[in-house]
């Protein structure tokens, strides 16, 4: 219990230090939110009047709390671009990410699993060679890469499957999962080859192990031994990988959903940097970030719950 | 130092066989072809597929894309080798500290780190990107930057460790001073540890260049790079796909290159990690 209260304070702490970070970095732009209403050639008295009334003059510590105020209770102010309230903006963005993520998170560990364990129980041979090959091949591609090619051979060459777009579910559930495959694919590869790596590096560590060596010598069959006795002593850490990816993930899921042109979390925050949205901009890297942190919170958790062995303290 | 050992297997020297070719040609290239060659366009032959007169075809403009992807090679790497050695840099420093007087000093820092973390990579080199105007130099910065907190991370991990050696406790003992333990001690052992993820983030800064440039927030024209040719090639690629898949694969041989022979490097410095991702 202790444990768990001394994680949600340094959760706070990060939360605070994340949203310093991100309002330090935003602030470094040249030019401000009332250049960015007004434009350029704009009336310098009409602009000094706009930045007094935004209270762009106050010190930056003000405007600082004043704009972690409003995060707390809701108020994320209006993005300059899209000429919306964020909160509602960002939440609506982030469902349609989350679909991009579960599916791709599904498709790379129901593949790298098997995969990994395949080549780590034929350690050295050619299925490991062929397994590991096409994993680092995986990892040294740029998601965009794959993307492109998805994009060349299921919706320009075989038409299966749309190119780019977005559908809401709760609108058409099967045309959301047409829209959502190949960018969740193109997601999922790279994530794919890096958790097969994993899985096999650390597989190939364990089946070497004497309990193992016990367990065959015992006259266990040997499915029981690498599914029962190796995989349930992989499964912590081949989590905890995947849970780091999370925020590789989410670097990765502007690319992929620009390329797409998917109108998620990514795309979103993707118009916000190019058109230099500064609430827009502070309100969705602050929320990518704390996403990121508590994803990594809730694999911590798991890890306890998946390993016994581990004491949280 | 083991670093020669990397080369008993296989993959060590076929990796840095690729990473020296690629070096090579990011080095002469631009001495032995002359700039303009990537320039020239031929109208008559806009996004040829590959012949005799263009090896691997033309873009858009009818350029051809043999010259236009060796002499990319250039920007790619040095922006990749410029980004990773400002991480160094900073992370050097900040991870030494941390992992060798620890406490609070310890603490302070590794929050900050841990906080910086949470985001993405890639986000965060291009919101710095996008926040100071993207250019050559300021695509470095933001790799740069990004990649800082991965290496101090390692780097402290690795510093904490020696720092307890008993040969460490030695030299203290004998009266030698901080900065000296430091130098003398601390940082030739852990030098393995930062070669090799040096290694490593080479290849993630060649895929994040690729990445910036993709999404217009990275190297900007006249400039060349990979992933500014991977961008251009977005709107042709039922007509020419080549012009996707040269830089493509260009990208793709590098990284591999560096992938391999940074695992092949770690095999050979940290036996206990053989072949982890």
């Amino acid at each position: 219990m202790s444990y768990l209260l001394n994680r949600l304070f340094s959760m706070v702490l990060t939360l605070f230090l994340i949203s310093a970070i991100t309002f330090a970095v935003t602030n470094i732009l040249p030019g401000d939110v009332a250049m960015m209403i007004m434009g350029t050639q704009s009336n310098p008295e009409a602009l000094a009047g706009l930045r007094e009334s935004l209270g762009l003059n106050d010190p930056l510590l003000v405007q600082y709390g004043r704009w972690i105020g409003g995060m707390l209770t809701g108020d994320w102010g209006t993005s300059l671009v899209f000429k919306e309230p964020i909160a509602p903006l960002l939440l609506q963005k982030m469902t349609a990410s989350g679909l991009l993520v579960l599916f791709s998170m599904t498709i790379a560990l129901t593949c790298a699993i098997p995969l990994g364990v395949w080549a780590a129980v034929h350690a050295n041979r050619w299925q490991d060679t062929a397994a590991s090959s096409t994993a680092m091949l995986g990892v040294s591609l740029p998601d965009f890469f794959w993307g492109i090619m998805l994009i060349l051979l299921f919706a320009r060459g075989l038409g299966w499957l749309p190119s780019s777009g977005f559908v809401d579910p709760a609108d058409d559930f099967g045309g959301a999962v047409r829209h959502a495959l190949l960018p969740s694919l193109a997601l999922g590869l790279g994530l794919m080859a890096h958790l097969t790596r994993m899985t096999r590096a650390t597989m190939t560590g364990i089946l070497n192990q004497e309990f193992i060596r016990v367990a065959r010598a015992k006259g266990l069959n040997e499915s029981t031994v690498v599914w029962r006795y190796g995989l349930a002593n992989a499964v912590g850490p081949v989590m905890t990988v995947a849970g780091l990816q999370i925020g590789y993930l989410f670097g990765s899921i502007i690319v992929i959903e620009s390329l797409f042109n998917y109108t998620g979390m990514g795309w979103l925050t993707y118009q916000a940097l190019l058109n230099r949205d500064i609430p827009l901009i502070q309100a969705s890297v602050f929320v990518i970030a704390a996403v990121v942190m508590l994803s990594n919170l809730i694999v911590d958790l798991l890890y306890a719950v998946v390993d016994p062995r581990i004491r949280l303290s | 130092m083991k670093v020669p050992a990397a080369f008993r297997s296989a993959k060590g020297i076929v990796g840095a066989l690729v990473v020296l070719t690629v070096l090579a040609v990011a080095i002469l290239a631009p001495l032995l072809i002359p700039a303009d060659w990537a320039t020239r366009m031929d109208m008559r032959a806009r996004l040829a597929p590959p012949s005799w007169a263009h090896p691997l075809g033309t873009d858009q403009l009818g350029r051809d894309l043999l010259f236009r992807v060796l002499l990319g090679a250039q920007t790619s790497i040095f922006i990749a080798v410029a980004a990773v050695m400002m991480s160094i840099v900073i992370g050097l420093p900040l991870g030494l500290i941390s992992g060798y007087v620890g406490r609070t000093t310890d603490n302070v820092l590794m929050r900050l780190v841990d906080t910086l973390l949470s985001f993405p990579a890639l986000l965060l080199a291009l919101t710095i990107s996008a926040v100071l105007g993207p250019n050559l130099q300021n695509t470095i910065i933001a790799i740069g930057i990004a990649f800082t907190p991965f290496l101090a991370r390692i780097i402290r991990g690795e510093a904490l460790r020696v720092a307890q050696m008993p040969y460490v406790e030695a030299a203290r003992t004998a009266g030698n001073s901080d900065w000296r333990l430091i130098t003398l001690h601390v940082l030739p052992n852990i030098m393995p540890a930062v070669i090799v993820q040096a290694t490593i983030s080479l290849a993630f800064a060649i895929l994040a260049e690729a990445g910036l440039s993709f999404l217009g927030l990275g190297t900007q024209p006249p400039d060349a790079s990979w992933g500014l040719m991977i961008q251009a090639s977005r709107d042709y690629l039922d007509r020419a796909p080549w012009t996707a898949l040269v830089p493509g694969a260009a990208v793709a041989m590098t990284v591999l290159g560096l992938n391999m022979f940074g695992d092949a490097l770690r095999d050979a410095l940290d036996p206990r990690a053989r072949g982890e991702a």
